[in-house]
């Protein structure tokens, strides 16, 4: 029962998807444009310079592909499904999930863990198109390939709670569109998404090592491109594995917080 | 406009700045993510001019004539016609029939529906990147090349807006229209802001005839610093009379858009 239950909560961003082919057939447009996009700016950039920041051009174009690629697991339309917490918020819809006999923290968890698994399909299928196409060099060695697949399911969940976080801030604030484009603006620069962490200066690099939003993606891709060693890959995921338990325990404080602040009817 | 009319625009923009300032911490957010949003620009680039030695062949201060160009541009535009991103949130709540049925223009209406905080941010970043491209930049500034830089950023912002009219007219058809919109924005932000012979031929072709961002700063920067570009010198140095046409078409497609809007209930 519980399993069919989690199965028809996780399916209904996926099932909205295949419903509205305009928009994955605009997904797969973009995308694509993005791909060659940036693959094309790092081969500009590296036309005159050879290793630059511990990177060579493959490796940073491979990095810069795989970040746009990434970006798509998380990037669905959740606005127009008028499902966001800050539209539930908003229009007062909040208080169903509280009235449903699933939990809102686990009706939360399914819908993310059917995005994201609706995203890594689109994500695994633009590997595989980069791989053939020689746009992205494949990991070096089996062991590298294991230890980023374990690197980057890490950095999902980190990702799932950072993502929570942003959302619960809904219950506390009235107005929050401003922190929440912050936060997210945050996550797509310190995680590495604008350019590899690796090109910043030092400070950068150091007080991004302070924040949870490089265990997302800088640390996994870094592993897959060879700039972060293999023999240096066990501290990276301890403390990837340390966010995920700090961040879970966090976000579970929070949604009992956030669940006495949820009033209905006025009161 | 009438005089009567800017009377009505003046007041409903007081109201909609007061309202604004209801939520104060909301309100110093709103000028934060607009500062925040166009300093990660600079941070890129300043990241990308410190690795590589200059970009497709243009030093650091002429490169930064790009962004600031752009920004400046883009302030303006989030400023005076942004609300047009973002349409199709109007359409989805039902909002765009109420605009129909009152004695104003809907455009108008679309652009009074809030004050855009963000822009003070936006345009404060933007104008100390200025500040700081035209202190390094080694060209003469004569009254002729700041006149040619002023009507530049004012035909980005008209093209920027033309671009994003488009998306909104396609919105009033196709709601799911808005997703290009926020695609639109991310390449602007991302690409506008570099000289584009640093990408190969056609994806450069792509980002000037396929979508004009070529002509929003790359073209009038290279024409003000000298620079060669894949296209012939008149039509780099027409690019703000571009952004002027081509915002005049937008609103003739919005205006033939919005009559044939039909609607939630058809």
């Amino acid at each position: 029962m519980a399993v069919l239950q989690g199965w028809r909560a996780a399916r209904v961003t996926p099932l909205g998807e295949l419903h509205t082919p305009p928009r994955m057939t605009a997904a797969l447009l973009r995308l694509t444009v993005q791909v060659v996009l940036v693959a094309s700016l790092w081969h500009g950039l590296y036309a005159a310079t050879g290793t630059t920041a511990g990177l060579t051009k493959d490796q940073a174009v491979t990095y810069a592909v795989l970040a746009v690629l990434a970006t798509r697991i998380r990037e669905l339309d959740q606005y127009a499904g008028r499902d966001t917490v800050l539209q539930h918020m908003h229009f007062g819809t909040i208080i169903y999930w509280y009235l449903r006999p699933l939990p809102p923290q686990r009706y939360y968890a399914l819908r993310a863990l059917g995005e994201q698994l609706y995203g890594l399909v689109w994500v695994l299928a633009g590997y595989v198109i980069c791989l053939a196409a020689g746009v992205v060099e494949p990991p070096k060695s089996a062991a590298v390939a294991g230890v980023f697949a374990v690197s980057a399911f890490l950095g999902q969940w980190v990702l799932y709670y950072v993502m929570l976080a942003i959302d619960q801030l809904c219950f506390w604030t009235l107005r929050n569109g401003a922190a929440m484009l912050i936060l997210i603006f945050a996550q797509n620069l310190l995680s590495g998404v604008y350019a590899p962490l690796w090109f910043f200066p030092d400070w950068f690099i150091t007080m991004s090592g302070f924040l949870p939003f490089q265990a997302t993606l800088s640390v996994p891709l870094s592993l897959y491109v060879g700039r972060i060693e293999l023999s240096d890959a066990g501290p990276q995921l301890a403390v990837q594995a340390a966010w995920v338990v700090a961040l879970a325990l966090l976000t579970r404080l929070l949604w009992r917080r956030a669940a006495r602040r949820v009033i209905s009817q006025g009161g | 406009m009438s005089t009567k009319a800017l009377r009505v625009v003046w007041r409903i923009t007081r109201l909609n700045f007061r309202a604004q300032l209801e939520y104060r911490s909301e309100f110093l957010m709103m000028i934060a993510i607009g500062a925040i949003w166009q300093v990660s620009v600079i941070v890129f680039a300043t990241v990308l001019l410190t690795r590589f030695s200059g970009m497709g062949g243009w030093d650091s201060s002429d490169v930064l004539l790009i962004p600031a160009t752009r920004m400046l541009a883009h302030g303006l535009f989030v400023l005076f016609l942004g609300r047009v991103h973002g349409l199709a949130r109007h359409i989805q709540e039902g909002v765009i029939d109420t605009y129909l049925v009152r004695p104003m223009p809907v455009h108008r209406q679309l652009q009074l529906s809030f004050f855009p905080t963000n822009a003070i941010g936006d345009l404060t970043v933007a104008a100390g990147l200025m500040a700081g491209a035209l202190s390094r930049s080694d060209l003469d500034w004569t009254a002729t090349r700041i006149t040619y830089l002023i009507v530049c950023v004012l035909g980005g912002m008209l093209l920027e807006a033309a671009l994003f009219t488009v998306v909104a007219c396609a919105s009033l058809r196709y709601p799911a229209a808005d997703y290009w919109g926020r695609w639109l924005e991310e390449l602007l932000g991302t690409f506008g802001s570099y000289p584009l012979n640093v990408l190969p031929k056609a994806v450069g072709g792509f980002l000037t005839f396929g979508l004009p961002l070529a002509f929003v700063a790359y073209f009038p920067a290279a024409v003000l610093t000298g620079h060669d570009t894949a296209v012939p010198y008149w039509l780099a140095a027409v690019s703000p009379l571009l952004g002027a046409a081509a915002y005049l078409g937008s609103r003739l497609l919005w205006r033939w858009s919005l009559g044939h809007y039909t609607g939630v209930n058809g």
